[in-house]
């Protein structure tokens, strides 16, 4: 599935209702290709987590358009467009994201579970066990470390295997050894599955595993050679 | 692990996990519909409730006999088969005549009645002693028992005068085999002619007697030594054509038209019945505030005893109906081809209804503060939650929870809530009316076994219209901001 944002943008008014506003994203122009790894990178502030939501789904732009193939995504209703979301994009979102009363595999399966789905319980294991955290499936979100809740989040959105998976920051709080093995795994999953990968990023490291890189700057986003 | 299981994990982990909250949203909903369910019962039981208390301010419908019939004690219990005998709290028939304390050269206001009806239709009758319980037993106003004197324990000498009227009959009543009858007419010149006839086993006339001093003695003041003339009434019955029954007395013509009229007016003589003097002891001295304190009270069995008549002058009912009801059962009685006819004590019915309005109005009024008061409660405690709740409810969003999704998802909560807080209410609703019952009303309340469907609903629908603003706060939270990182 490809992905193409068309003057996608997304600005703010300073005061509700207000004439002056300002934009956090200018218009942008992409494609996330499926067999590869995109990477979005750029300073703090920048934009970059404003622009992943309005291309996963989460966040409707003030212009412009997302296209999922040929389907317009905020044309679609909430209950078509929520399905989309629990199935053909996978999210990793910034900062921690469990459902505390779960246990981790419970909180992995959750996405399959709204929509009574047969739980992807095996592929579930299967990343758990490349990412590190096996031991942890019945564990409690409480009891794990920023890093270990992050993988958790990873393989929450690769054990659905999305068309396309949106990860904002997904190496954050992890060490170097962690982040190889989350980034090649996302490498292959994208490279094996053909499927799409879009990553934000700040990390330096990421570039090397990816196909394509924007960077973004002050809602301007230029695509860097390479 | 299933899915089933997963979803029961999450639902209950969700419940336990707020379970403070949750128990609040539980015993307010509880507790509303508690009172709710009470009030209801009570707003339904409320008619039935005060119309039983309602009794105690006396009678609400007397009966009369109807004009021209005398109503007895049969005739009453005949017409109060009109009234359900569940609804027909007392009846206390009553005859007054007046009685003499010879004595005391004292007359009084004496009543017949019936005191096991009398504590029924006016239980405010106070009594210092007893009621009476046998015959010859006396309660004495406390009017009458100031001013001569007497005390519980006293005997009391009552005699009874017949009055002249009393037994008369009418002539076509009189006209009964042997009896024996008198009249009178205007003859000639404006004196009066009297007759007297007995009558025979056929009620013919047998014998004749006829007074005319005040007649002209050659002409009408013959008549009573002519025998031709008085033989030809003997035989005939009453009432009686002069030139076609019997024919005037030559020359006496007006004469013999006034024995003819007087003796078709005549009337049984009744026998003046004896005076009856019967010697009473008093049992009890009646205090009412009203004019009840000039009365004596008596038993039935003696009044008929001593005056020799079983008639009744009026009775009061209390009956346990509302006042449209109570119309009804007045208008049947009086429409009836009875004895009785039957009026409503308007000062008790309408006071009645106007008491019973204001105090269903009020009922209905605590019944909606109450409703409110839940719904704020329960609306601000999910409220609480959805708060709680917002980077959860984000995170579901994001990843592909619907919005009707986690309506659904409250809303379930709340109809559960609703639906717990129901059976509580319900139960413990009907536990509260009957408290009240007994505590305000003093008697018990039957159970309505529709108040628990009723409850849980009712219940149900304020859960859920209570969840209708804290949904809207949930739908509406953001999944791009909450999950913007911590």
């Amino acid at each position: 599935m490809t992905v193409k944002a068309e003057g996608v943008s997304k600005r703010y008014f300073r005061k509700a209702g207000g004439a002056n506003y300002f934009y956090a994203v200018q218009p942008v122009s992409l494609e996330i290709a499926p067999g590869g790894v995109t990477v979005l990178t750029g300073r703090s502030g920048s934009g970059k987590t404003t622009l992943l939501n309005m291309l996963c789904g989460l966040l409707r732009p003030s212009e412009g358009s997302v296209w999922y193939d040929g389907t317009d995504l905020y044309a679609l209703d909430d209950k078509v467009l929520s399905r989309l979301r629990s199935g053909q994009i996978g999210i990793v979102p910034q900062g921690r994201s469990a459902v505390d009363t779960l246990t981790v595999l419970e909180n992995i399966l959750l996405p399959a579970r709204l929509y009574r789905r047969p739980l992807p319980e095996a592929a579930a294991v299967q990343w758990m066990e490349k990412l590190g955290i096996a031991p942890l499936r019945d564990a409690r979100p409480t009891e794990l470390s920023g890093g270990e809740l992050r993988r958790m989040a990873i393989v929450r959105a690769l054990a659905q295997e999305p068309e396309v998976l949106f990860a904002d920051e997904p190496t954050g709080d992890l060490d170097d050894e962690n982040t190889r093995l989350v980034l090649s795994a996302f490498r292959d999953y994208a490279h094996e599955k053909e499927k799409a990968v879009f990553m934000v990023t700040h990390e330096n490291d990421a570039l090397q595993y990816a196909d394509r890189v924007y960077r973004m700057d002050s809602g301007n986003i230029t695509r860097q050679p390479g | 692990m299933t899915k089933r299981k997963m979803f029961l994990r999450m639902i209950t982990a969700s419940l336990l996990r707020r379970r403070s909250r949750m128990l609040i949203a539980l015993l307010s909903i509880g507790i509303g519909a508690t009172i709710l369910a009470g009030l209801v019962t009570i707003y339904v039981d409320v008619p039935r409730q005060m119309g039983a208390q309602f009794r105690s301010y006396g009678a609400n419908m007397l009966l009369l006999p109807r004009e021209g019939e005398t109503l007895t004690r049969a005739d009453l219990a005949e017409t109060l088969q009109a009234i359900p005998p569940e609804e027909l709290v007392g009846a206390a028939p009553y005859r007054y005549v007046r009685l003499d304390m010879t004595s005391r050269q004292q007359s009084f206001t004496a009543a017949g009645t019936d005191f096991a009806g009398i504590t029924k239709t006016s239980p405010y009758f106070s009594v210092e002693g007893t009621y009476p319980a046998r015959t010859r037993e006396l309660l004495v106003g406390k009017e009458i028992a100031d001013t001569i004197g007497v005390k519980v324990g006293s005997t009391m000498e009552l005699t009874w005068q017949p009055t002249a009227a009393a037994g008369s009959l009418s002539p076509e009543e009189s006209r009964v085999p042997g009896a024996s009858l008198s009249g009178s007419a205007e003859g000639f010149g404006g004196g009066m002619v009297y007759v007297t006839a007995v009558l025979n086993e056929e009620a013919a006339i047998d014998s004749l007697t006829v007074d005319v001093s005040t007649q002209t003695p050659e002409y009408g003041g013959r008549i009573p030594e002519d025998e031709a003339f008085l033989r030809q009434f003997v035989g005939k019955s009453l009432p009686l054509t002069l030139g076609e029954d019997v024919d005037a007395l030559s020359g006496a013509t007006v004469t013999s038209g006034a024995v003819v009229d007087a003796l078709n007016r005549a009337t049984q003589a009744v026998s003046p019945a004896k005076p009856r003097t019967v010697i009473f002891t008093v049992t009890g001295i009646l205090t009412t505030g009203g004019e009840e304190e000039g009365y004596v009270f008596l038993s039935l069995e003696d009044m008929e005893s001593m005056t020799g008549s079983d008639q009744l002058d009026v009775a009061e009912l209390s009956v346990s109906a509302g006042a449209d009801q109570l119309q009804a059962y007045a208008d049947a009685i009086t429409g009836a081809e009875g004895k009785a006819q039957a009026r409503l004590v308007k000062r008790v019915t309408r006071s009645e209804a106007s008491v019973l309005e204001k105090l269903t109005a009020l009922v209905f009024l605590v019944t909606l503060v109450v409703l409110l008061l839940t719904m704020i409660c329960v609306s601000t405690t999910m409220m609480a939650v959805v708060s709680e709740r917002r980077r959860e409810i984000g995170l579901r969003k994001a990843l592909g929870a619907s919005d009707s999704s986690i309506r659904a998802e409250f809303l379930g909560e709340g109809l559960f809530l609703g639906l717990l807080g129901g059976v509580m209410g319900g139960l413990l609703g009907f536990v509260f009316a009957q408290v009240v019952s007994v505590n305000v009303f003093g008697s018990s309340i039957t159970f309505q076994p529709l108040l628990l469907p009723a409850a849980i609903l009712v219940s149900m629908a304020i859960a859920a219209l209570s969840c209708l603003l804290p949904i809207k706060r949930a739908v509406a939270i953001d999944p791009a901001l909450v999950l913007k990182g911590e």
